[in-house]
């Protein structure tokens, strides 16, 4: 240490906060007599302009080149000192803070008690402050383009957002056609406009815009780098067909051998396609994708005698050869808005899904309701002779949902109101049903919701409270075994058609996006954000932020904010063009470096690779200090000491643990 | 009536989880013994047990190590590294005749200021029952 | 064991074009030893000897040389070093490649099964005061040497090292040769040290080690004997931050047995050329073990058998063990 140290102890008062338990005097004499310090002061609120006018006017005046501030927790106040600092021309890492108030005068009463520690906290950070270095933060380049990753309502929205705002987005979608589930619903709660009439647009949108690049039927494959800059792999799987030359005329489907023959997930196996096919008309991008799982020509090796749809398509946009592509990506910014899955109900045996054609799911409504879906938007059940359509119906609520037995917690959020809403739907459709809603709770909180409710029970809904125990046939019709508990009655009430308003449960490939992007899930399997209230659409991981229903459940309007949140968080860190990245991260001593590669192997975010030391002429670690999070946890697992993280170097502990696990108040050292 | 022995305490706990939990019960006025001393590091990874065998050289009554919860380090895994660390350095301590009771770990969350306190507690009791450190405390005199 | 087989396939490979030397053991000059021996030429095979008395681990002078350790890629290829190693030695060399303190490439193993090595402790009381070297050899499972012209066989009961009795790999695990025949798996002795000193109470067990501890005289040979202790710069050496201080009493002398017994937890393969190495006799094997069996019981594993694996103290997993936490 070239300079001679000089500390400035400040002792802050906080009002009586600190004062009232500590004596505040004591600490001040005690901590002027430590080694290396200058000066020592109290004062009432250190963190007022006059406080830290204070430590800038010492700092100036009597050359202090260490402050400690022995005031609140410095979760709460390090930014704000460390500004300080550099307000009067010191490094901010010269400061260190003694928590003398959330972690002593606030937890202990007996003032002797209390004051002895505050002593020994102010000696150790003092020690500890002598040993800090000054340093600097890096500021790198930010790319400015953005990974969406998922083309449901949240991936369209949010990319439509940063586009406008003048950047490229790349939306990857793994189905052929953005939309997600909005594209499937008929209807949306609660002001009844038709799904497809306000989503279609914004697809076309998407699609059109000349700052997005859709990336259809294509996943993720790598991500690595950090805030500012990722490097993204994308795998955009064949569809053979040429996305040039297809029109969509839909005259290879018609003509597909196996056309009305392929169930069709889009329309949850109700409705048949071709294997080749478009999920839905309104498709986007429109152009025809090949079933690579169905298609006879890709599954067997051949097609009859050619495959038909090589022979109608005029434009010759059929191409066997075609190949997966992978593209390479840098952007500054990822969103994840995969959406979310949809609770299977044969987990629940006793609703018998697996075993009656009658028993539904509302998604599965939703596709029967839909004009466009494989009904024409007609509830009808069974097929040709036996077709009949359905008059006595029951809705069973919370499937899936609020539910330990079955694994799942959580509130799904959406169902009350889709439910409210199908039950509405399925009374115009089929005039004269009689409706009735199996629930526990009713939660209609949200902009005309509880209006909506109100009025579909107007309309002769039946609400009954219960939860049904089982579902079983009864010649032709099913019947609910259920106890009503407000009448607390015992019912066996017969219908001609259960529908299960099945809960919103993660993506079941979730574990898989969170090892790529290095996020975390919460107990419910969501994809976990980094404050539940105040960052809400950030992550643990600086520059990936989450949209939509990937993250909880959320009905249109809130995926929509959070993707509009997601896009305006992405376009922060874009728009400022440069980012700050930590000073306090780790480094290496060559000299003693053994190249072992136990740092390598440890560093959560791959920040650690051992390169050839021209002077050592061996292989040692190396840290890119960008993608160093600052953990530390390479540097405890170094036996020789060569990894140290500034800040947190052996030596600053050591000084600590000296001053604290000595039996003394800390004065004798 | 002899005077009761007071155990002196040094804390390790990450930023992100034990330091903020610790926090909590001084906002929440949560009171407990004044025993324990904090070091504070971001992560309990960073904790080199060589640490702890310094702790009691330098006169450590007893150790603590607190971080997040599994699966909840800020940092994906250093809790899970320091989990085997001090697992085996418990183990190594309790070999030599260390007091099993002066070295404890703990996973104590940003929300549990309630379990922080119990942990200082339990921890100082433990120790208070252990008595003083004797066993390898550096002598500073002669040096 | 074969001595000239030994000699004529270490002349072998001493002639190849790609060995640069070869390090073996040596007849010693005093008493009980073996020295190390680095031979170029193959004329000069005739030194080399192998025998219970050959206790060290060569391993430890392959990580002195630094260019041995894992090169640049690209690098071009160097001469190669050929090392005898016993089986233990071989699970060394095993945990230096995990550890990339050695390029697996660069060496030449010469793999040399063993039947145990002596204690010096024990043929020390045996034959006390001998300065005469001595010869030594394994004859129908036991220890047969040849001192003052006498030739005296002890049962190796009596005079192997601790570990030998249940050495678990007697063969090398890894060889580019083995020139003498495998030796067959025994277990002399099964030594259950560990637990029985965890039956003593935790006063009786700090007793032993205080009386131990203040044996030691810090002077490192445990250290630098072994194998795996190649770090350049011994952090419980460094004056700044100094982990320890230089002066020698209990408090300091158990904190380096600690953390050096730390810093060899799912490393140490149970050689016992540190204890071999210790001139007052610190049973450094007794806190090995432990670890050992610890890193052994609750992570299943052990270390210098896998090449592959990851090094046992950069690895978890989510389920470890938590019991003791509060
Ligand atoms: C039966 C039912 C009825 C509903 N009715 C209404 C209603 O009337 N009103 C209302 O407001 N809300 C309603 N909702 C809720 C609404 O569907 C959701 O709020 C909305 O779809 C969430 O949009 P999202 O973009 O977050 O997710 P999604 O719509 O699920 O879109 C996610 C997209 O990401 C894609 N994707 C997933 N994983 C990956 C991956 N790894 N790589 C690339 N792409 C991926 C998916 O293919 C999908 O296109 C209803 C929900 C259900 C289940
Ligand atoms: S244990 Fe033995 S060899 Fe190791 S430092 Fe102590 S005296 Fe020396
Ligand atoms: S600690 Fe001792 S027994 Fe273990 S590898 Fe090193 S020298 Fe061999
Ligand atoms: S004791 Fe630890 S630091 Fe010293 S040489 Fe051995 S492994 Fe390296």
């Amino acid at each position: 240490m070239g300079i001679k140290t000089k500390t400035g102890v400040y002792v802050c008062h906080c009002g009586s906060n600190i004062a009232a338990t500590v004596d505040v005097e004591d600490v001040t004499t005690f901590a002027a007599r430590l080694p290396h310090v200058k000066t020592a002061r109290h004062y009432p609120y250190m963190c007022s302009d006059p406080g830290q006018g204070l430590i800038r006017q010492d700092i100036r005046d009597k050359g202090l080149n260490r402050i400690v501030v022995a005031a609140c927790s410095p979760r709460i106040h390090e930014n704000t000192f460390r500004r300080t600092l550099e307000e009067a021309g010191l490094n901010p890492y010269c400061l260190e803070m003694a928590n003398i108030r959330e972690q002593c005068s606030w937890v202990h009463g007996d003032r002797s008690g209390a004051t002895a520690k505050a002593r020994k906290t102010v000696a150790a950070a003092a020690a500890r402050a002598r040993l800090l270095e000054p340093l600097q933060q890096k500021e790198v380049p930010v790319e400015p383009a953005v990974l969406v990753l998922g083309g449901g309502i949240a991936g369209i929205q949010c990319a439509l957002d940063v586009a406008g705002a003048g950047f490229t987005v790349y939306l990857v979608e793994k189905e052929p056609s953005i939309g997600g589930r909005m594209a499937q619903l008929d209807k949306t709660f609660p002001t009844l406009d038709c799904s497809a009439c306000i989503l279609t647009p914004r697809m076309v949108d998407a699609a059109a815009h000349p700052r997005i690049e859709l990336l259809s039927y294509s996943c993720l494959e790598e991500v690595s780098g950090y805030a500012g800059n990722f490097s993204v792999r994308v795998r955009k799987k064949a569809r053979y067909v040429d996305a040039d030359r297809c029109t969509g005329c839909g005259d290879c489907a018609r003509e597909c051998r196996l056309a009305g023959r392929v169930p069709s997930s889009f329309d949850l196996g109700l409705g048949r396609r071709s294997a080749i096919y478009r999920p839905f008309p309104q498709a986007v991008p429109a152009h025809y994708t090949i079933d690579r799982q169905r298609c006879l020509f890709l599954t067997k090796g051949r097609c009859g005698d050619a495959p038909p749809c090589v022979q109608v398509c005029s434009p010759g946009a059929i191409d066997f050869e075609q190949r997966d592509e992978v593209v390479e990506l840098k952007v500054g910014a990822i969103v994840v808005a995969t959406g979310c899955d949809l609770f299977d109900p044969s987990r629940k045996p006793e609703y018998g899904y697996r075993d009656y054609n009658n028993v539904i799911t509302a998604m599965e409504l939703e596709r029967l309701l839909s004009a466009s879906g494989p009904t024409e938007g007609s509830v009808v059940l069974g097929e040709g002779e036996d077709a009949s359509v359905p008059r006595d119906i029951a809705f069973i609520k919370c499937v899936g949902s609020r539910d330990k037995s079955a694994g799942s917690e959580h509130c799904s959020k959406v169902c009350c109101m889709y439910t409210a809403k199908l039950a509405h739907l399925l009374g115009e459709k089929v005039p004269g049903a009689s409706i009735r809603v199996y629930y526990m709770d009713v939660r209609a909180s949200g902009k005309g919701y509880e209006e909506f409710y109100d009025r579909v029970r107007r309309e002769g809904v039946r609400y009954i409270r219960g939860s049904p125990s089982e579902i079983f046939q009864r010649g032709s019709r099913l019947v609910v075994k259920v106890e009503d508990t407000l009448a607390s009655t015992p019912l066996e009430d017969e219908v001609d058609m259960v529908v299960l308003a099945v809960g919103l449960e993660a993506r079941g490939d979730a574990g898989r996006i969170v090892d790529m992007l290095r996020l975390s899930r919460s107990a419910d399997g969501f994809f976990l954000e980094a404050h539940p209230k105040l960052a809400p659409v950030d992550t643990a991981v600086d520059g990936i932020y989450l949209a939509g229903a990937c993250q909880a459940p959320k009905d249109i309007p809130d995926t929509v904010a959070q993707a509009k949140a997601a896009a305006a968080s992405a376009l922060g860190l874009l728009s400022a063009g440069r980012i700050k990245v930590g000073a306090e991260v780790c480094v290496v001593n060559e000299e003693t470096c053994r190249g072992c590669g136990y740092c390598v192997q440890i560093c959560p975010y791959g920040a650690v690779e051992l390169a050839f030391s021209e002077r050592y002429s061996h292989e040692t670690a190396l840290v890119n200090e960008v993608l160093c999070k600052g953990c530390g946890a390479c540097a405890a697992a170094c036996f020789s000491g060569s990894m140290q993280q500034r800040s947190f170097r052996d030596e600053h502990i050591l000084s600590q643990v000296a001053v604290l696990g000595s039996k003394g108040k800390g004065d004798q050292v | 009536m002899e005077e009761r022995f007071e155990p002196n305490i040094v804390a390790f706990l990450c930023n992100w989880c034990s330091y903020a939990g610790a926090d909590l019960a001084g906002t929440s006025r949560m009171q407990y013994p004044p025993n324990v001393h904090i070091v504070r590091v971001m992560c309990t990874g960073r904790i080199n047990p060589l640490f702890v065998v310094n702790a009691f050289q330098q006169g450590a009554d007893g150790v603590l190590v607190s971080g997040c919860h599994p699966g909840e380090c800020h940092y994906r895994e250093g809790n899970y590294h320091a989990r085997r660390r001090f697992t085996l350095l418990r183990e190594l301590l309790v070999f030599t005749g260390v007091d099993r009771r002066r070295f404890n770990m703990s996973w104590v969350s940003a929300s549990e200021g309630a379990k922080w306190r119990e942990v200082v507690r339990e921890a100082v009791e433990m120790a208070r029952e252990a008595g003083p450190f004797e066993q390898f405390r550096r002598e500073m005199i002669g040096w | 064991m074969d001595l000239e087989k030994l000699r004529a396939a270490a002349g072998n490979v001493l002639s190849r074009d790609d060995i640069g030397y070869l390090i073996g053991w040596g007849v010693g000059s005093y008493g009980f030893r073996t020295a190390p021996l680095f031979l170029r030429d193959a004329g000069e095979v005739h030194r080399l000897t192998f025998s219970p008395l050959c206790g060290s681990n060569l391993a430890v002078f392959l990580t002195m040389e630094y260019d041995v350790a894992a090169p640049a890629k690209g690098a071009a290829a160097k001469e190669r070093i050929a090392v005898m190693v016993k089986g233990c030695d071989s699970r060394a060399v095993v945990q230096q490649i995990v550890e990339r303190g050695v390029d697996r490439e660069r060496l030449f193993l010469v793999g040399c099964p063993c039947e145990g090595v002596v204690d010096p402790g024990k043929v020390e009381k045996k034959f006390p005061g001998t300065v005469e070297p001595v010869r030594a050899g394994w004859e129908n499972g036991a220890v047969v040497f040849w001192t003052g012209g006498q030739k005296v066989t002890l049962p190796g009961e009596e005079v192997l090292s601790a570990g030998c009795l249940d050495c678990s790999h007697p063969n090398p695990v890894l060889a580019d040769i083995m020139p003498c025949e495998e030796v067959k798996l025994r277990r002399l002795a099964a030594r259950e040290d560990v637990s029985m000193f965890e039956q003593k109470s935790s006063a009786d067990r700090w007793l032993y080690w205080k009386r131990i501890f203040n044996t030691c005289i810090r002077c490192y040979a445990c250290r630098n004997a072994c194998p795996l202790c190649y770090c350049s710069d011994c952090l419980l050496e460094r004056l700044s931050p100094a982990w320890l201080f230089r002066s020698v009493n209990l408090s300091e002398n158990a904190a380096f047995h600690l953390a050096r017994a730390f810093h060899l937890a799912g490393r140490c393969v149970e050689c016992g050329a540190c204890e071999r190495a210790c001139p007052v006799e610190v049973p450094l094997m007794l806190l090995n073990r432990k670890l050992a069996r610890e890193v052994y019981e609750r992570y299943g594993f052990q270390p210098g058998l896998d090449p592959d694996s990851p090094p046992f103290q950069a690895a978890f997993r989510p389920d470890d063990s938590e019991e003791f936490i509060l």
